[in-house]
């Protein structure tokens, strides 16, 4: 056994160590218990797909290192690897920064970054806890690259702390209005503001309605669903979230307008009566700020939901649409206790996630699998085909118009698309759900083929004379003397695909690429890439 | 599956949409009629668009409001057909708004809101009858709106109700019935039917399998290909379907729209101008298309004033009327205006109280209809009492609606052509509402 996976086991979380032997096999450091057999490393094919779930796109080396590791030494590998620091990559540039750079900046890290699934993580979480640049925050950019690395950051961590450092971000706090929120004054007909409580709640957290621990919701005698909450508890909340402005703030009518730092309370704006929370609790008077919004946090951290809740969202974020309740369930219940007592180990969520049998064993039902988010439509063909900017910046202009998406862009607190989506037809006849067909409309299909086919047949080294924050890929890399126009496609597929492609895409790549010559060998590549690019079947993972 | 199996599931094809329905609904479907809904997003506060002006009833509307009322001298007076006791004006910024109103070509329907059916203030607050579940949720209250389910499982919505079953009754249309220029609503999903969603600059095209292109020719061949085998999978299967009618409609509405002179009416340079420019743009090209029934949905956000309220709402509401006006100039400049018919929605209305700077979600709202068919310069519907603990308030100055959605969205329908038993289909508690016709649009 090398020598690297025992340093690496003894930075690990306890909670990880033994299943990473289980996955490797045992062997150097302290071993405890086991004694099953290795599992066959993953094939190639297995190890691509693997990758599009935990990724932005594999590469060559990523499949190298998920077939050297097994699916848990990598995952337990990315645990270890350090956030790409955001905020850092902007102020690195001339100031002020720009929201083109800031997304320039996330391109750079999830295209080049190794802390690929703490990253997809963070978009993940970013399309729960939503933030958005289609707000105030427009105009900084830097306060969005501090929210996006306060989620990178917390992207294995603890759930308790993720709720605490979204609520006392100064991002969310202006995004949901907790930001200056202020205690009653009836006199004036003053009550605070509903809109972080009612939010953090509903989309954060534990949804309106009651769950049971495999995610399928509750329902009485009568078989109605049971709220979770109702307008008192709303306004419990509410009362909760008061006193809080920027930090460094010297009154809080004298905001400092600080972005990159927690908000803090003004006592003498915080409301000290008793506050209802949920299920009968209560905040007793006279709690402080940050007493009283401990209490209200621990008091969502556990309730029984938000394990179902978010074990569900997340599965449909990297995995399946349609999870089954077994797998919710499974996930749920490793929120719930990671194996070592603790509850909202998101480390162990995502291990839940992506290890489970369900997202490794090869899809049984048709329902298996999901949309790819356009996002990493894109962020998969520029990894596949190695995409750079020669001045190191990634722009795309209008990306959130071209994709129907964009990295902390989303048109509402709802991010792009709801989780329990479902297009009239086959899915809402089934009651199946497919979230990122929300975003899939004839308007955005042909919006994101034509950004694919200027990423293709415009931006590739073929073509000197590139914009230099151009995104150019190296399609060339495919490129090799004597292939026929069935071994490109054969390679094609295999970069884009990770397998053989279905006959229909076969005969119709086939059939478009006998069309040029021989002596147009890259042109005829590019054509294919286009086709399997743009197609229907690249947008799907199973 | 076959092809024309899966094709079918989301078409509008004449023969599968008589499927299911034990006889055919009667509606009529002469000549042209356009409905277009504008859809308020985040909860407007009507309650600061349209505002008492009168004595007694400014009095309760500023002790509610206190410093989010808006002064009695700014507002515009407007002057409706049948009195109520009480003046009323509109936010200032509602210029050509107001202009509408007097010429008769707007009305307002007075605080409307999701009920399930007709409720006092007692009952609500008792919880006596059924209410709409999670009535300060936006996104539930969006629903609401656009599905009317109440308290039941609807997932499809009205507007898609509508086109699931005018659909087989209309097969020379070239469109949907439905365009959604502002993206996937709930309003527009049918069972059988879905909206056509185009962007407000024209519809986009396929840049790789544009004539012009070289190669386009084996590309658009190859990419069609593509759609010929069913997917293995529902994803893969939708993802067919759409790419199918995106490039038979992208096709048929271009040519369409290339054959119609550019309007000469000008729209506001704001979103909400922007779709409604491309809606006039569709119904100049109802002829090529073969269009007599259509719906539209264009959306406007930002109205969830939780913040800056007085700050924000001379913008928001001033761009809605802005884009309101210019879009009744161009439905009088196409000759159609007797035929099209605007109309807001919106998740909820606003608190009375505020929360320092702004207001919190509320229940009912006031709503506009706009068109030369709108028997306008009215108001209809009963004001409510804008009084905090009032007869009207549920609490916290929530003010419970006094029309339903139902009778509201019914009269549209009626004018829109579909007969009493067609609307009981698609707004199934309609019945529960005392009338189902509110008087708002002439006759004829």
């Amino acid at each position: 056994m090398p020598a690297a996976p025992r340093r690496r086991f003894a930075i690990l979380l306890p909670a990880l160590a033994s299943a990473w032997l289980a996955a490797c096999g045992g062997g150097g450091g302290a071993g405890s218990g086991g004694g099953a057999p290795p599992p066959p490393a993953p094939s190639r094919a297995e190890a691509f797909r693997f990758l599009t779930q935990a990724g932005f796109g594999a590469t060559t080396t990523d499949v190298d290192e998920v077939v050297r590791l097994g699916y848990g030494g990598w995952i337990d590998a990315q645990l270890a690897v350090p956030a790409t620091r955001q905020l850092a990559l902007l102020r690195a540039l001339p100031q002020p920064n720009t929201q083109a750079e800031r997304q320039s900046a996330w391109f750079a890290t999830v295209l080049d970054g190794r802390d690929q699934l703490r990253q997809r993580m963070a978009l993940a979480l970013g399309e729960i806890f939503v933030v958005s640049e289609a707000s105030g925050l427009n105009q900084y950019p830097q306060a969005l690259a501090y929210y996006h690395d306060l989620l990178a950051d917390d992207a294995f961590g603890n759930f308790r702390r993720l709720m605490e450092d979204v609520t006392l971000s100064p991002e969310m706090g202006y995004y949901l209005s907790m930001l200056g929120n202020r205690r009653s004054d009836a006199a004036h007909h003053i009550r605070p503001d509903e809109n972080y409580a009612r939010e953090l709640m509903q989309l954060f957290t534990i949804g309106l309605v009651q769950l049971n621990p495999d995610g399928s919701v509750k329902t009485d005698g009568g078989g109605q669903p049971i709220p979770t909450y109702d307008q008192p508890v709303v306004e419990g909340f509410a009362q909760v979230y008061t006193g809080w402005s920027f930090g460094g703030s010297v009154a809080f009518e004298q905001p400092s307008f600080d972005w990159l730092q927690p908000m803090q309370p003004f006592e003498a704006y915080h409301d000290t009566g008793a506050k209802m929370l949920l299920d009968g609790a209560v905040v007793a008077a006279g709690g402080s700020a940050r007493a009283d919004l401990a209490q209200a946090l621990d008091n969502v951290f556990h309730h029984p939901n938000v394990g179902p809740f978010i074990a569900r969202q997340l599965i449909q974020r990297f995995v399946s649409s349609n999870p089954s309740a077994a797998y919710v369930r499974r996930v749920a219940a490793a929120f719930d206790d990671d194996g070592h007592g603790a509850r909202g180990n998101l480390g162990a969520v995502l291990r839940a996630v992506l290890l489970d049998r369900e997202a490794r064993d090869p899809p049984a039902a048709d329902s298996q699998g999901k949309v790819k988010e356009p996002l990493l439509r894109l962020t998969a063909l520029w990894r596949a085909y190695d995409a750079a900017a020669a001045n190191g910046r990634y722009d795309v202009a209008a990306l959130g118009t071209l994709l129907g998406q964009a990295p902390l862009q989303s048109p509402s607190v709802f991010n792009f698309f709801r989780p329990d989506y479902a297009p009239a037809g086959e899915f809402a006849a089934s009651g199946r759900v497919a979230p990122e067909l929300q975003i899939a409309t004839e308007l955005t299909d042909a919006l994101t083929a034509d950004l694919f086919a200027a990423a293709v047949f415009q931006w590739n080294r073929f073509n000197a004379g590139q914009d230099p924050g151009a995104v150019v890929a190296d399609y060339g890399r495919d490129l090799v003397s004597g292939d026929t126009p069935a071994m490109q496609v054969t390679r094609v597929a295999q970069r884009l695909l990770g397998t053989e492609p279905s006959p229909s895409l076969r005969a119709a790549a086939e059939t478009l690429a006998a069309q040029y010559p021989d002596d147009q060998p890259a042109l005829r590549l590019l054509e294919i890439v286009h086709l399997v690019a743009t197609s229907p079947e690249f947008a799907v993972q199973r | 599956m076959d092809r024309r199996d899966f094709l079918k599931l989301g078409a509008a094809g004449a023969a599968a949409g008589l499927l299911g329905w034990p006889r055919p609904l009667r509606a009529d479907t002469a000549g042209y009629r356009a409905l277009v809904c504008v859809f308020l997003y985040g909860g407007n506060d009507a309650f600061n668009m349209i505002v008492p002006a009168s004595a007694a009833e400014y009095a309760a509307y500023a002790a509610s409001r206190q410093n989010l009322a808006l002064a009695p001298d700014v507002l515009l007076p407007i002057n409706p057909l049948t009195a109520d006791g009480a003046r009323y004006g509109l936010h200032p910024s509602m210029g050509r708004l107001q202009a509408l109103f007097e010429a008769g070509r707007a009305a307002v329907i007075a605080n409307v809101g999701p009920l399930v059916q007709p409720t006092t203030r007692d009952e609500a607050r008792a919880r006596a009858v059924p209410l709409p579940p999670q009535l300060f949720s936006h996104i539930d209250q969006q629903e609401q709106w656009q599905t009317l389910r109440g308290t039941g499982t609807l997932v499809t919505g009205w507007a898609g109700r509508v086109a699931d079953q005018l659909a087989p009754l209309l097969p020379a249309q070239r469109l949907p019935i439905n365009v959604s220029i502002t993206g996937t609503v709930p309003l527009s999903s049918g069972d059988r039917t879905s909206a056509y969603v185009v962007g407000d600059q024209g519809v986009v095209g396929y840049a790789a399998i544009d004539a012009a292109a070289p190669g386009a020719a084996a590309r658009r061949q190859a990419m069609g290909a593509l759609l010929a085998d069913a997917a293995p999978t529902p994803y893969g299967r939708a993802l067919q379907r759409l790419r199918q009618r995106a490039f038979e409609l992208a096709d048929i509405t271009q040519a369409a729209l290339a054959q119609e002179a550019p309007l000469a009416t000008t729209f506001p340079a704001t979103p909400l101008g922007r779709q409604l420019a491309m809606v006039a743009r569709l119904i100049a090209a109802r002829g090529p298309l073969a269009m007599q029934r259509q719906v539209f949905i264009v959306g406007a956000g930002g109205f969830d004033t939780h913040d800056d309220q007085l700050a924000l709402q001379p913008g928001l509401l001033g761009a809605l009327a802005d884009a309101l006006a210019a879009f009744d100039a161009a439905t009088v400049e196409l000759g159609v205006d007797a035929s099209v018919t605007t109309f807001t929605m919106s998740d909820f209305g606003r608190t009375l109280t505020s929360n320092g700077d702004g207001t919190d979600h509320g229940w009912g709202a006031h709503q506009l209809v706009i068109g030369g068919a709108v028997r306008g310069r009215d108001l209809y519907g009963t004001m409510p009492r804008l009084e905090i603990d009032g007869p009207d308030d549920l609490d916290a100055g929530r003010i419970v609606p006094t029309l339903g959605v139902q009778p509201y969205a019914a009269t549209l329908l009626k004018w829109f052509g579909l007969d009493a038993a067609a609307i009981d289909a698609v707004i199934p508690d309609v019945g529960r509402f005392a009338r189902r016709d509110l008087g708002f649009m002439l006759p004829g």
